[in-house]
């Protein structure tokens, strides 16, 4: 069967081998091995709830096909609560230039930098064999993250960030990177999602400009592809959509995609998870089903069949009863897919 | 003869031809006769020590004295912004560098600032295109080192200059266009007019007011900023032997510089020198005589201003013919304050 659980060491290759396949850019997940292990440490102590990790907590989830024991996808959540990494995004004003008297009347765009968004847990890391794109696998492993949020929910943020891939040219620049930030790193894109990705804030602070942008004033490109996603993230758009997600103000500071936000409790996972008991049964008919059992560490969810009654039980098979590590007789969240 | 004197009632007409012609960018002179017969009104209060300090302005008519007709007009505005805002952008420099991953980058950025309200402007030269000739363009301009020199108290320490940017013949600014247009939906002689005639509400209104990154300009915009017009050239020459600098504001439409010095720093007025007079009724410039010298009578309601030879003047003493003396209109006891033409 395929479930998800929390990342462990010998993930590495699997994920260095996801990232690598995966078209978008994926800045949680660098792609240098050490770094990646050293992401992977981060997860690991994090489900391990270590109290010397202190704030900035980074769940790192795969989606492992038990029958093979392949890796099919990776996703993750970060805490983004540290005080001393603020998480940076430009956020899209409209003013109004208008004279009465002149009969003039201009909406201008101006972007602000802004640190609002830091203490909103980010889901991030998101990658699956391109093969699995639009699929219920796909469906599994993002809303794995929310189910846990939901058994956990004391430890999450009230409100949740999702930001989009922006739009790329085929040789991964990026226009808005081209017209701005270029102008103040002196460097590619690439490189600089690089460096932000592995080193501390400080640099942002550094190099950032701090001053409002004018829209207009941007190249034309730039202005084309300002909020939009890239084409590759049109799924994980769509899914997030179904989710809650809404577009926002918000923008990515480097390639100007999209920045999706949702009130955790109004997302479809958290509106439509229930508490069953649940039972080991033979199950031969039913809908497919996200549940997910309530151990921390040892966090598994998982897609089961199951017909979900009037009654207060719910039946699940053996076999998944065992590899999500259910025990008979207590109650755990499940939603439908 | 050419002889400076304040602007009086009725000079308006001169003044509405002069603003017709003097083309797009010269904001202070509006083809707007309400706001020139105001702008001579608060002149002539001005010379009459009758107008508040803070809002005086003087306008300096030249006049052809065999033709009686004016030629030209200057200004000293004592003290601008006082009434509207007074805006520039001032160029900075803004670097930004990590050390941790070896980056340095230094870029200019547009800043608008109201720096300059309260300070004196040297503005509105104009002079008619028969009358450019001569030295009558350097008396023009000149005449007001003078009145400085002369009323140091009624000014502010730093004096300024607007120079006109950089337009082509048909008025288009690049500047402009890779700026202001975007925000104002406008002509830049429209806006440039509207501004001019004191709707400076406009800039409120419309104008970006937060910092502007010159890399999102046009290299043709980036390339007229503090860049004078090629008309305006000869007056930027004559302002920079002066001891004008330009210290990083220009002009929020066209980007054209701001020329800028203290009072104490100007050549003619450093140089102005009180010289006593006798009047020769036997001596008669010669025409066509090189002349090398300002002089005025020191005085603010007649303040006139005329050239003087080289050879008028010697160990501190100068020799006036009767005409000159009365263009002058002399008082019985009195001196002149002379200063030297060109450097």
């Amino acid at each position: 069967m395929h479930l998800v659980r929390p990342c462990t060491h010998n993930d590495v290759s699997s994920i260095e081998s996801l990232v690598r396949d995966n078209h978008a850019r994926i800045s949680s997940l660098p792609r240098k091995r050490e770094r990646l292990a050293e992401r992977i440490e981060q997860s690991i102590r994090s489900f391990q709830q270590d109290a010397s990790l202190g704030d900035g907590q980074f769940f790192l989830f795969v989606l492992e096909d038990t029958n093979t024991g392949q890796l099919l996808g990776c996703s993750g959540i970060a805490m983004n609560n540290e005080p001393k990494r603020p998480f940076y995004n430009y956020r899209m004003d409209e003013m109004i230039h208008a004279s009465e008297r002149y009969d003039v009347h201009t909406p201008v765009s101006v972007l602000h930098l802004t640190h609002e968004l830091t203490g909103r847990n980010v889901l991030c890391s998101f990658a699956v064999r391109p093969y699995l794109v639009g699929s219920a696998l796909f469906e599994l492993i993002s809303r794995a993250r929310l189910m846990f949020m939901r058994q956990f929910a004391a430890s999450f943020s009230d409100q949740l960030v999702v930001e989009l891939q922006g739009v790329y040219g085929d040789e991964g620049q990026s226009a808005f990177w081209d017209s701005l930030g270029r102008n103040f790193f002196n460097m590619d894109y690439a490189s600089a999602e690089y460096h932000v990705a592995t080193k501390s804030r400080t640099l942002l602070a550094e190099l950032m400009p701090v001053h409002p942008i004018y829209v207009t004033l941007l190249s034309k490109q730039a202005q084309a592809i300002l909020g939009k996603y890239d084409e590759s993230a049109t799924e994980t758009h769509n899914l997030l959509q179904r989710e809650g997600f809404k577009p926002s103000p918000y923008i990515d500071i480097f390639d100007g995609g999209l920045v999706m936000l949702a009130r955790r409790d109004k997302t479809r996972t958290f509106q439509e998870a229930c508490v069953k008991t649940v039972r080991t049964g033979s199950v031969e008919t039913g809908l497919q089903h996200i549940i997910c059992n309530d151990q921390f560490e040892n966090f598994r969810c998982g897609m089961v069949q199951l017909t979900d009654g009037l009654g207060e039980i719910l039946r699940v098979d053996e076999a998944a009863m065992s590899q999500l590590r259910l025990d008979d007789g207590n109650e755990y969240y499940f939603a439908k897919l | 003869m050419m002889v400076i004197r304040p602007i009086s009632d009725g000079d308006l007409s001169a003044l509405v031809g002069f603003a017709k012609g003097s083309g797009v960018g010269v904001t202070t002179l509006p083809d707007n006769p309400e706001l020139l017969e105001q702008k001579i009104f608060n002149s002539v209060r001005s010379f009459r020590r009758s107008q508040p300090k803070d809002r005086c302005n003087y306008v300096f008519a030249m006049e052809d004295t065999e033709r009686s007709a004016v030629v030209g007009v200057s200004a000293i505005d004592a003290n601008v912004g006082r009434e509207e805002v007074w805006y520039n952008y001032r160029i900075c420099k803004v670097v930004h560098a990590s050390r941790e991953i070896g980056v340095h980058t230094s870029n200019k950025m547009l800043y608008m600032t109201n720096d300059l309200t309260g300070v004196s402007e040297l503005c509105t030269l104009f002079l008619d295109e028969r009358a450019r000739h001569g030295n009558n363009g350097r008396l023009l301009s000149k005449c007001r080192m003078l009145f400085l020199a002369e009323f140091r108290e009624y000014f502010s320490e730093k004096i300024i200059a607007e120079m006109r940017g950089v337009s082509d013949q048909n008025g288009i600014s690049p500047f402009w266009e890779s700026l202001g247009k975007r925000f104002f939906q406008m002509d830049f002689s429209y806006a440039d007019y509207q501004v001019g005639s004191g709707n400076k509400e406009l800039v409120a209104e419309l104008m970006p007011k937060y910092p502007i990154y010159l890399f999102f300009l046009s290299p043709e915009a980036r390339e007229a900023i503090g860049q004078t017009h090629e008309y305006t050239r000869p007056a930027l020459a004559m302002l920079q032997k002066e001891g004008f600098h330009f210290n990083g504001y220009v002009d929020i439409f066209d980007a054209g510089p701001v020329m800028e010095s203290f009072v104490e720093d100007i050549r003619a007025v450093r140089e102005s020198r009180i010289v006593s007079y006798h009047i020769d009724d036997a001596y008669e410039p010669s025409l066509g005589e090189r002349t090398d010298f300002v002089a005025s009578n020191r005085s603010m309601e007649h303040f006139r201003a005329v050239l003087l030879s080289e050879s008028q003047v010697a160990a501190g003493h100068v020799r006036l013919s009767s005409k000159q003396a009365d263009a002058l209109r002399l008082e019985p006891v009195s001196d002149l304050r002379i200063i030297p033409l060109r450097y």
